[in-house]
């Protein structure tokens, strides 16, 4: 896990330094004097070695202090601290509506292989994989906010203004962003199922005159659960990648857009900041669902 | 039972019909969709035009300030006095407190100028102070600067985003706390959503401001700026709808749309010092080439005024030159022959889709030239790389960007500029503009520049970049053009 930290933060370093914009030259935009940039560049400490910026960085981020935000002049841990009461609700509310919508209608669509019901899942989720979630996030805008009036169409007041307000901000985009990525947990579900379904043990547990809902619920679903845990880590991965896009478009202040801000200015602590804080966050989920296989199936045992 | 029914329901109707002749509430606050997050708060730090939107003349103040009609007005000096055009005295408006209630003082002036002409303070400006020579605080409300040399621009600089006055005890809280003189103070910044700006009741000018608070919301996204101003999660919108949404809200009574002026003057710049484009014949052929009318219908909508110089209409020496140079697609092929292109050339033109109104515009161009056998291949790039490639390398043939400052003529004077345009006549002509204090003979100067731009061609003079302010019906007060990139809220209200 340190070692996968270590090499994100490496990577992350060097890419963002090898792109071409300074951020010193961002500040200034067009309207810079070049010697006030230069004076910028030597003030942020850029103009030494690559190597010592970095050895000097992982000394203060080894100590837990991941520098100060060039554009915000606020401590990259607190920054981060302050967005994430919007970016983990939001993908945790997010994976809810997945798994809560892929996991029925994947189950669905195996138990009615080939018939009407599993192409109307399939047509369904294939609208999923192709409706992009910022396109999907406008309509709901539209539908939900311009024209019904029921949700404010982006923006977040904070969880002091009520826990109500706050879910209520987050509802919206987590629905475009969790019911659309469903898609291919919906189909990973179905493939799984369908897999088990063919196996000896069910039809033994059906010729015993088992109900279906015990074969399914009991002897299927728990044994088709591991792909269906392992695609479901994968996806809240990808959903902290959405919550980019759709915090953009709920204009929500969230980890995503402080990210893609600090990208497009430069904010190179912050950048490194976050992006080593989303890799761990990855590797944490990563690590659960590795714990969950134990859980799921006892005979997977990690020494 | 019934009779309790009865009572409760003759209390609600009375409830309800003293609400609803109850005299409808003003409300004292507004909400204003801005599309850039600032930088930091700091005016000396930065020239975001962002930061200069929230607090320019909102928070912080000036000596002097530029008015919604692009004119130098007193501000915090209430007047000046100069015999020489080289030392300016100033008188500062009395009873004039900071934020933190402390009175401001010539001793506040001295301070913050001297610390924008520090190298250490990393001003973004510093050019705009290099003729001032000393400054001298009389007693507490008179101040004096002295100049090196005359500037003609000298009040105007002291009227800009830099030039701000602050308290020098505030100085470690410029980029995220501002403290000023301003009708508002900063009540909060929540970082990426909003910045709330609060009425400061001691300020100066009695009856200003008219708002009790404004809030300040970042929404990056056009689309869901449009949507949340229709939802009426926001008042008004100043710096974030594009002019494809100018058409559909004007048809909507909920709302007013105002098309003003700005100083934005958008250029599709062509690298100098570089062929084909060091001869001026193929830069004329170019410009000859393009219809910039077309240009300004295709991908601005018909929104935005051409232009045929770098000095914009809300400068007072502006001459219209748009047609100076018009579209003559024989003429463009004609001179390309000459320059030794009969057949045209390949080029390509880097354009930052941050921007997205110089990719439409450069789309529209390509397909222009085309006609003239100029085959432009489109390269979008990201803002960061933009400015360190075209920007400061010049590493390009042609690009398009919108240039917001206002008085930057002086970027065709200079030949380590992008552009790479090097004319001495030019620079010459420049210099002495600005140590030219009479009006007469600086306009003289100005023409003589504005024709030379013209004639030289270094830039494609396209057009001015609109302002437009969408409100809610009943708000009112906004600034019609844009002559310094300042959102002034002071004099903003809703109609009662």
């Amino acid at each position: 896990m340190a070692a996968t930290l270590f090499f994100v933060s490496i990577l992350v370093f060097v890419v963002i330094r090898v792109l071409p914009g300074d951020p010193a030259a961002l500040i200034f935009g067009t309207q810079g004097d070049p010697q006030a940039i230069a004076r910028l560049r030597e003030a942020m400490g850029l103009n030494r070695p690559l190597g010592v910026q970095y050895v000097d960085w992982l000394a203060h981020a080894l100590r837990g202090d991941f520098g100060v935000s060039i554009q915000y002049d606020v401590p990259v841990g607190s920054l981060i601290a302050s967005r994430l009461p919007v970016t983990l609700p939001l993908t945790l509310l997010a994976a809810f509506f997945m798994v809560t919508a892929a996991v029925p209608l994947g189950v669905f669509a195996a138990t009615h292989h080939r018939r009407a019901g599993d192409y109307l899942t399939m047509v369904i989720s294939q609208l999923g994989v192709a409706v992009p979630a910022f396109w999907a996030g406008l309509l709901l805008i539209l539908l939900f906010s311009v024209h019904l009036g029921w949700f404010r169409s982006g923006g977040f007041d904070g969880w002091s203004a009520g826990p109500w307000r706050g879910v209520r901000s987050l509802l919206l985009p987590a629905f475009a962003l969790g019911f659309f990525q469903a898609a291919v947990l919906v189909r990973a579900t179905r493939s799984a199922v369908l897999e088990v379904l063919r196996e000896e043990y069910v039809r033994t547990a059906r010729a015993k005159g088992v109900a279906e809902r015990y074969v399914l619920a009991k002897h299927t679903l728990r044994n088709a659960m591991i792909p269906i845990v392992t695609v479901a880590g994968i996806q809240l991965g990808q959903l902290i990648a959405g919550a980019i896009v759709l915090e953009s478009v709920f204009a929500l202040p969230g980890l995503g857009r402080l990210a893609l801000g600090a990208i497009a200015a430069r904010d190179l602590p912050v950048v490194q900041g976050v992006t080593l804080f989303v890799a761990g966050s990855i590797v944490f989920i990563n690590f659960t669902v590795d714990l969950l296989y134990g859980v799921l199936d006892p005979r997977i045992r990690y020494e | 039972m019934r009779k309790l029914t009865c009572g409760a329901l003759a209390a609600l109707v009375t409830m309800i019909a003293a609400w609803a002749v109850a005299p409808a509430q003003t409300p004292t606050s507004l909400v204003v969709q801005t599309g850039t997050e600032p930088p930091g708060l700091d005016l000396t730090a930065t020239p975001a035009s962002a930061t200069a939107a929230v607090v320019l003349y909102n928070v912080q103040e000036c000596l002097v300030k530029v008015d919604r009609h692009g004119k130098i007005a007193p501000w915090l000096a209430e007047r000046w006095h100069t015999s020489d055009n080289r030392n300016y005295t100033f008188f500062l408006k009395r009873g004039v407190k900071f934020h933190n209630g402390r009175e401001l003082k010539a001793s506040d002036v001295k301070f913050a100028i001297e610390r924008a002409m520090d190298p250490e303070t990393k001003h973004p400006y510093p050019g705009y102070y290099a003729a001032i020579g000393d400054i001298i605080a009389k007693d507490d409300y008179t101040i004096t600067f002295s100049l090196k040399e005359p500037n003609a621009n000298f009040l105007l600089n002291m009227a800009r985003q830099g030039s701000v006055i602050y308290p020098r005890e505030a100085v470690d809280t410029l980029k995220s706390a501002p403290v000023g003189t301003g009708p508002f103070k900063v009540a909060e910044w929540v970082r990426g959503d909003r910045i709330v700006l609060a009425r400061n009741p001691d300020y100066h000018v009695k009856g200003l401001p008219k708002l009790d608070r404004v809030t300040f919301r970042f929404i990056p996204d056009p689309n869901a700026a449009l949507a949340a101003l229709k939802a009426g999660d926001i008042d008004a919108s100043i710096f974030g709808l594009g002019p494809e949404h100018v058409a559909e809200l004007q048809k909507d009574a909920r709302f007013t749309v105002t098309i003003g002026e700005t100083t934005n003057d958008v250029v599709m710049a062509m690298n100098n010092s570089k062929k084909p484009y060091s001869d001026v014949r193929v830069r004329r052929a170019i410009t000859h080439g393009i219809n910039k009318p077309e240009v300004v219908k295709g991908a601005m909508f018909g929104f935005a005024r051409v232009i045929g110089s770098n000095v914009d209409p809300l400068n007072p020496y502006f001459v219209d030159l748009a047609q100076a140079m018009p579209y003559d697609p024989a003429k463009a092929k004609q001179l390309l022959a000459e320059a030794g292109y009969p057949n045209g050339f390949d080029t390509v033109l880097k354009v930052a889709p941050q921007y997205y109104y110089t990719v439409r515009t450069g789309e529209v161009i390509a397909s222009q030239l085309q006609k003239v056998g100029v085959k432009v291949r489109i390269e979008q790039i990201e803002w960061g790389q933009w400015l360190s490639r075209v920007w400061k390398e010049a590493d390009y043939d042609l690009t398009i960007i919108g240039h917001a400052e206002a008085w930057d003529i002086a970027n065709y004077a200079n030949p380590k500029y992008y552009f790479r345009y090097d004319s001495r006549k030019f620079q010459e002509l420049f210099k002495k503009s600005e140590v030219t204090v009479d009006d007469k003979a600086r306009r003289e100067l100005y023409v003589q520049m504005e024709k030379m731009q013209v004639e030289d061609a270094p830039v494609v003079f396209l057009y001015i970049h609109p302002r437009l302010v969408v409100t809610k019906k009943g708000v009112q007060g906004f600034w019609k053009d844009l002559p310094i990139p300042s959102a002034d809220l002071s004099e903003v209200s809703w109609a009662k």
